[in-house]
């Protein structure tokens, strides 16, 4: 070692040869993602040949890869703080990046079945009106993965308000694309000609037991079609089935929930008994229907202040809503199975 | 459409009303310009008249009827109380508004015009609040601070003034937090320190107004008629971890979510940043305004939030290389000058005195505690 570092000329060789090795790695790292792809590509056409059926699930993979590589990407862009949100807060390119973590769910974990999604316009406002269930509202994430691989749009979800208050959701829900759920929010939205997402049920959705499953709670007083009316924007009725068996809710512990703070607390056969293992939700198998939509722009102009007709619409598309569950339900054979 | 000839400025040693009164004065249609504070203008007027006076005082209301004073701008209010103490920021705030809407209300009033500077903090900053805040909506919380209070009385005074004199046309201007090279406000020394502090969990969403596009609304709506009141901020939202990433400074989330104003006294020890606690709740919860009212008309500001953003953090990459110090005498150089040339021109020779020429004529009482 010492005879190498000595000498001049043999101090150069070793230079050279460390920056050949450098060059090279460098080579390879920007070619091993690749090298390894069609690596993993081959194996996966061999494995299938010899065992006769999927082993490796490439599509899986691939999601994998896009995530980690726009994920890096989008950090890039962020590092300089060069990137643009919307007044509401929304981040495109950020949301799509999280696309592929909800992906997995969609495809893989809750097997999503969808319908009649071809009733989604791709560009122009529409109001989403959905059921709200499953404790979490995780629905609402399904239902935006369905819309964005569908139209590749994003429909902004309509949350309740106190989530400005709660730490990390204050920022992850509005650069997601929710914001708040009141009247002048959503029409601002649909003026701007964009997708809303819509649970008129709210909390009382998501916190109804496991007992009470599928049977929907009260529409809000029909705020909702005031603001879809006004805006002269179709309502677009859904029928979400599967999400009220992911959290099987068997208990509220309301004193609990007041005190921290909650619309409820809620006790599943898994929470909070295993703790944080408690929060993975069931796979049941999911439909997601998509019903016509109901066209507001043949009402007058003032037709948002008529308390009858809201209502009248509003009953409209909750039975809508209702007759879509009793059908899909009476197609699913098995929670679990589908 | 009122005429404006004869302009009274209020709070003319600070930016807003220093720079209106220098727009004013290339203006030849302004026949009369009088800038009222209790300190000297910090920028060279030409031809500003500067009277030494306290709005507070009752003879306001003479000297706008001396003056035959047709058009009032109040620039005078205090956002930043670093600026005086709490107790001062306070009198001016409210008191002044008040003895000098009174003074514009009497019914010998010559005054036809009265434009306002608001700020947005009038909408408070709450975890609830709509996303956008047009100018019709109302706070629901209660005031958290004395100065959302002062706010809430200085435009109920606007108000009453509005009732009082109908045909009088009054602009109620409600600016955002402005950045800008002349001007440092609490938001250019947060930005300024290597590590920003902000609430752990939280990311809002924050707008800024350029200081020339402030000037520009605020000149424009002295000399046009623009009734109403209007939002006033660059388009378009920043995020505070954007605009921390901008300046390229650390994010730090120092501040507990539980109890921010606390831990904010307690790095204002430290860092002196210097956040009152109307903007400490900002940087929690943000706060966002409408301004499509201003765009109708106004037309479309200058810079956006992000360019106001942006340039500013650009301002201060050169200022941390090349010092922003002017020539250290170049205002009292300019004033000998000026009045040099006034000699020459055979006029009656001006003593210099300040910046900017001073009436004597307009105050009777000139009470010694108004010297600068």
């Amino acid at each position: 070692m010492t005879a190498v570092t000595s000498s001049n000329g043999t101090g150069g060789t070793a230079s050279r040869i460390l920056e050949r090795r450098r060059s090279a790695l460098k080579k390879l790292r920007a070619e091993l993602p690749m090298a390894a792809m069609s690596a993993t590509g081959t194996a996966a056409m061999r494995l299938r040949e010899m065992t006769g059926r999927d082993v490796i699930d490439l599509e899986s993979l691939q999601d994998l890869v896009s995530l980690a590589y726009r994920i890096s990407e989008v950090r890039t862009e962020h590092r300089g703080g060069q990137h643009k949100v919307d007044e509401f807060g929304f981040d495109r390119t950020w949301t799509e990046a999280l696309v592929p973590i909800f992906r997995v769910l969609y495809r893989r974990y809750w097997r999503v079945d969808v319908s009649g999604i071809s009733v989604v316009p791709s560009h122009g406002p529409a109001m989403l009106v959905s059921n709200h269930s499953g404790v979490l509202p995780l629905d609402g994430a399904m239902i935006e993965v369905a819309v964005h691989d569908e139209v590749d749009r994003i429909p902004r979800a309509l949350v309740a308000s106190w989530f400005g208050g709660l730490p990390v959701l204050s920022w992850l829900l509005r650069r997601t694309g929710q914001t708040t759920g009141t009247p002048d929010d959503s029409l601002r939205l649909l003026r701007r000609g964009e997708l809303v997402l819509v649970f008129p049920e709210g909390v009382r959705g998501t916190g109804k037991p496991f007992s009470e499953r599928y049977r929907l709670r009260r529409f809000g007083r029909g705020g909702f079609v005031e603001v879809a009316l006004r805006a002269r924007a179709p309502i677009i009725p859904i029928s979400v089935v599967g999400s009220e068996e992911i959290y099987p809710m068997i208990a509220d512990l309301q004193p609990l929930a007041k005190m921290i703070g909650m619309p409820y607390f809620p006790v599943t056969p898994t929470f909070p008994w295993l703790g944080p293992l408690g929060l993975i939700p069931l796979p049941s198998k999911w439909r997601i229907r998509f019903h016509p939509m109901v066209r507001t722009d043949e009402y007058p102009a003032d037709a948002a202040d008529d308390p009858s007709l809201v209502m009248r619409i509003s009953d409209e598309v909750r039975d809508t809503i209702q007759e879509g569950l009793v059908a899909e339900l009476a197609e699913r054979k098995s929670v679990f199975r589908g | 459409m009122v005429a404006t000839r004869r302009v009274l400025i209020t709070g003319v040693s600070r930016f807003w009303g220093g720079n209106l009164a220098r727009r004013l004065e290339a203006d030849p249609t302004v026949e009369r310009i009088v800038a009222v504070d209790t300190k000297s203008p910090t920028v060279n007027l030409e031809r500003t008249d500067f009277v030494p006076a306290d709005i507070r005082h009752s003879l306001i209301g003479k000297l706008l009827h001396a003056l035959d004073i047709d058009t009032v701008v109040h620039a005078g209010l205090i956002v930043d109380p670093r600026r005086a103490g709490a107790r001062t920021v306070h009198e001016t705030n409210v008191i002044g508004t008040m003895n000098l809407i009174a003074a514009c209300s009497a019914a010998d009033s010559p005054v036809r015009k009265l434009v306002v500077k608001s700020s947005t903090a009038v909408y408070g900053s709450e975890p609830d609040d709509p996303s956008l805040w047009s100018e019709t909506m109302v706070r629901k919380a209660p005031a958290r601070d004395g100065f959302t209070r002062d706010l809430d009385e200085v435009e109920a005074y606007v108000h009453d003034f509005r009732l009082r004199k109908p045909e009088a046309v009054v602009t109620l201007l409600r600016f955002a937090n402005v950045l800008g090279s002349r001007r440092d406000t609490p938001f250019a020394r947060l930005f300024g320190l290597s590590v920003v502090p902000t609430v752990l969990g939280f990311d809002p969403r924050l707008q800024f107004l350029h200081e020339d596009d402030a000037v520009r609304v605020l000149e424009q709506a002295t000399l046009d008629d623009r009734p109403g009141t209007f939002n006033v901020a660059g388009d378009g939202v920043v995020l505070l971890s954007q605009a921390v990433a901008i300046f390229g400074k650390v994010n730090a989330p120092l501040i507990p979510f539980i109890a921010p104003g606390l831990a904010m006294a307690a790095l204002n020890r430290v860092a002196t940043v210097g956040l009152p606690p109307h903007l400490t709740r900002l940087l929690q919860f943000g706060r966002v305004v409408d301004t499509t009212a201003l765009r109708d008309r106004f037309g479309a500001m200058e810079h956006s939030t992000l360019d106001t953003v942006r340039e500013h953090a650009k301002q201060r990459w050169v200022r941390a290389v090349v010092e922003d110090r002017a020539y250290p005498n170049e205002a009292e150089l300019e004033e000998f000058l000026r009045s040099r040339r006034v000699a020459s021109n055979g006029h009656e020779k001006e003593q210099p005195v300040g910046r900017g020429r001073r009436v004597a004529r307009a105050t009777p009482r000139r009470r010694s505690k108004a010297q600068p």
